[in-house]
């Protein structure tokens, strides 16, 4: 499939997940999207799964907590200043699975679209704003780029007998990945630009015909939209 | 005709404390294959990118002279305007990918230059040919090796067909193989196409063998610029080590003393079960160094990691005593302090007094306060090896220590790494002069992982 329509697609079935009102629909596309992405290679994967389960988890729980819903009350805590009394009440607590779902929907849209999608020719097909699409095909590269240079940290630290444990060990890591990347990027953009990018004029490497599936993922897109909307 | 020309080039980068290019004039003739020679930090790469355009139009700083490729004021023409006339092979590859597939990537170019879509395919397919790399085209760049990256940057410079190729230290991550193959491929190509050749190189015997003109930058000073056979005298009166492998780092007088490591038939394989490391035995003993060479891709430093205890062998015995430090190929990794003494002393629960002693033994004094991020390319090597040092280790193991380093500190390496006899050394390395003039013992892994003692 070519990568334009099967981008239309995820976007509309993340789309759809914002749309919809049913916690079940969220669940089902969520599901959905978990098994396309389990589909690609494990140590690819994680990362993703990572970053999407759990910032969804954290929502599950941290808004019970933080929303003041009525409700049937399941649990009373102490007074915060500020914030009151802590209370976890049913409305709190589906609010907080329907949402933890709509998130998890929407973030593995994203990692199904880093995991799957040939990002290469998605920025040949951009006919417009080519300059954003590479900055997004690039960013997308991020994630994997971010964990090469974490490993790399760990070795330099482990290679001078310091064990970086636990989360204040960790957060030494994030100074230097930032600064990293941020000369990668310089490096990147000099390289690109010695290769002529930006200049005016710029031609396309030839892009293979539309087929058949691809204008059927094109439908699908524009329909879990309307069905999101609608119907879910 | 001149190719491109410099005339009273000057050159400082923003906030520099001085200028990286003084008042340098040169003339680049088509079909011409230069070498540029000097110490680390004398401008050659700043040269380069003088050549790109890229200085002052990427990088800002004080600019003053002029410089001209083809006929175009690279003060009036941008890089991008200036790609394809000229077309520059950066250090490292991972730092100019710019797609995910091979063949996107060396079309990525062409695309720019606005070469006719019907013809981008075929341009890319031709230069994936010239470097022996049309069976990669449609692979990942993220599965292939360096030493193929390397030849997949080069064929999308020289899909550019540029007249001017600038090639800054292309080798330095390449085994001695295939670093004779991408120096000879340029020769080839000069050769045939009339392509102008302008090389910077830290590993100055092969290319002097093949390139027609060296200029030698000191300080940001042109030095030296003449034929290649003057050029030889030349070096051999002032800067000796850069013609000479006989480092003469003086005779190792301690006996090799007890055993500080010692692996037996350990193996290893990554995510992909394919073993990287396969039965292999070391013993690494007080008082030598031993060099572990050999191919990309044969397992030197995943053998290395597995001496110094940073990975654990899946079947075998590794045996240390001691304390062992590892530097990494990248001296990008040892920047999580501020300053380059806190750096150091990060290994030595923040000793301030043996972080300085270390950045002193490799040249480093005074430059204790200096941000690690500041230093440049060697000096961040330096760091690096300061930073491992420090801890006084029983085993020091290094890996590609000298990339970026030129042959003069490549010698004081060499004689800082022999002066301990209490140490146990392993040092991976692609610089076969290197190995030869710091170790007591050279062992070759090949490619069917089998280790070869001399």
């Amino acid at each position: 499939m070519r990568p334009a329509p099967a981008a239309a697609l995820l976007f509309g079935l993340a789309a759809a997940a914002l749309l919809a009102r049913h916690t079940f629909s969220v669940a089902v596309l969520a599901v959905g999207l978990l098994v396309i992405c389990l589909r690609a290679p494990a140590s690819r994967r994680w990362p993703y799964l990572v970053g999407a389960l759990g910032s969804a988890l954290a929502l599950l729980v941290l808004t019970p907590f933080v929303e003041r819903l009525p409700g049937t009350v399941y649990w009373t805590g102490p007074t915060i200043p500020v914030v009151g009394t802590l209370d976890v009440t049913s409305t709190e607590l589906s609010g907080a699975v329907f949402n933890a779902f709509r998130l998890a929907a929407v973030s593995l849209a994203f990692a199904a679209y880093a995991l799957w999608l040939d990002h290469d020719r998605l920025v040949q097909a951009a006919g417009f704003a080519r300059r954003s699409v590479l900055a997004v095909a690039l960013a997308t590269r991020l994630v994997p780029a971010l964990e090469r240079d974490a490993v790399g940290l760990v070795e330099a630290l482990r290679g001078r007998g310091v064990e970086p444990e636990g989360l204040r060990g960790r957060a030494r890591l994030v100074s230097p990945l930032l600064a990293g990347s941020l000369e990668r990027s310089v490096n990147l953009a000099e390289a690109m630009e010695a290769r002529g990018f930006g200049r005016p004029g710029a031609t396309r490497l030839p892009q293979p015909p539309w087929r058949h599936r691809d204008r059927l993922a094109l439908v699908a897109a524009v329909a879990a939209v309307v069905v999101g909307a609608l119907w879910l | 005709m001149a190719l491109a020309s410099a005339e009273g080039l000057s050159f400082a980068y923003p906030g520099a404390a001085g200028p990286a290019l003084r008042d340098v004039s040169v003339c680049l003739a088509p079909g011409q294959v230069t070498l540029v020679l000097g110490p680390s930090g004398s401008g050659k790469s700043t040269l380069l990118r003088a050549f790109a355009g890229l200085v002052p139009h990427f990088h800002g700083g004080h600019f003053s002279g002029r410089v001209e490729v083809g006929g175009l004021d690279t003060r009036k023409h941008n890089p991008a305007r200036l790609a394809g006339t000229v077309a520059t092979l950066f250090q490292d590859p991972e730092d100019q990918v710019v797609f995910t597939r091979v063949l996107s990537e060396v079309a990525f170019g062409l695309e720019n230059v606005g070469t006719p879509a019907s013809e981008i395919e075929a341009g890319a397919l031709e230069a994936l040919a010239w470097v022996g790399a049309e069976h990669l085209a449609g692979r990942l760049v993220t599965g292939i090796s360096g030493g193929e990256l390397q030849r997949i940057c080069l064929a999308a410079t020289l899909a550019l067909e540029p007249d001017l190729l600038l090639l800054d230290e292309p080798t330095s991550q390449l085994d001695p193989d295939a670093a004779e193959g991408l120096v000879e491929l340029a020769l080839r190509l000069s050769r045939e196409r009339g392509t102008g050749v302008l090389l910077t190189e830290q590993r100055p015997a092969l290319p002097l063998e093949v390139c027609d003109r060296v200029l030698f930058l000191d300080r940001g000073r042109l030095a030296f610029d003449g034929p290649v056979a003057q050029a030889r005298t030349w070096l051999e009166q002032q800067h000796p080590l850069f013609v000479s492998a006989d480092g003469d780092v003086g005779v190792h007088l301690h006996q090799p003393g007890q055993a500080a490591c010692r692996l037996e038939a350990v193996t290893y394989a990554y995510e992909d079960n394919l073993l990287v490391v396969d039965g292999s035995s070391l013993e690494l003993r007080r008082g030598e160094v031993v060099a572990l060479v050999g191919p990309n891709g044969s397992g030197k430093t995943t053998l290395a990691k597995l001496a110094a205890g940073l990975l654990e062998p899946l079947s075998g015995h590794v045996e240390r005593h001691g304390r062992a430090t590892y530097l990494s190929q990248d001296p990008g990794r040892y920047v999580f302090c501020e300053r380059a003494e806190d750096e150091v002393a990060v290994g030595v629960d923040g000793d301030l007094a043996a972080a300085s002693r270390a950045l002193a033994a490799v040249g480093l004094a005074g430059y204790e306060d200096r941000h690690p991020r500041d230093l440049s390319s060697g000096e961040r090597e330096r760091l690096a090896l300061a930073a491992v040092l420090a801890p006084e280790p029983d085993l020091l193991v290094l890996d590609e220590p000298t990339r970026g380093v030129d042959p003069e500190r490549k010698h004081d390496l060499a004689a800082l790494l022999r002066n301990e006899p209490a140490r146990a050394t392993l040092v991976v390395t692609h610089d076969l002069a290197f190995a030869e003039d710091v170790a007591d013992r050279v062992v070759t892994l090949a490619d069917d992982r089998e280790l070869a003692h001399a």
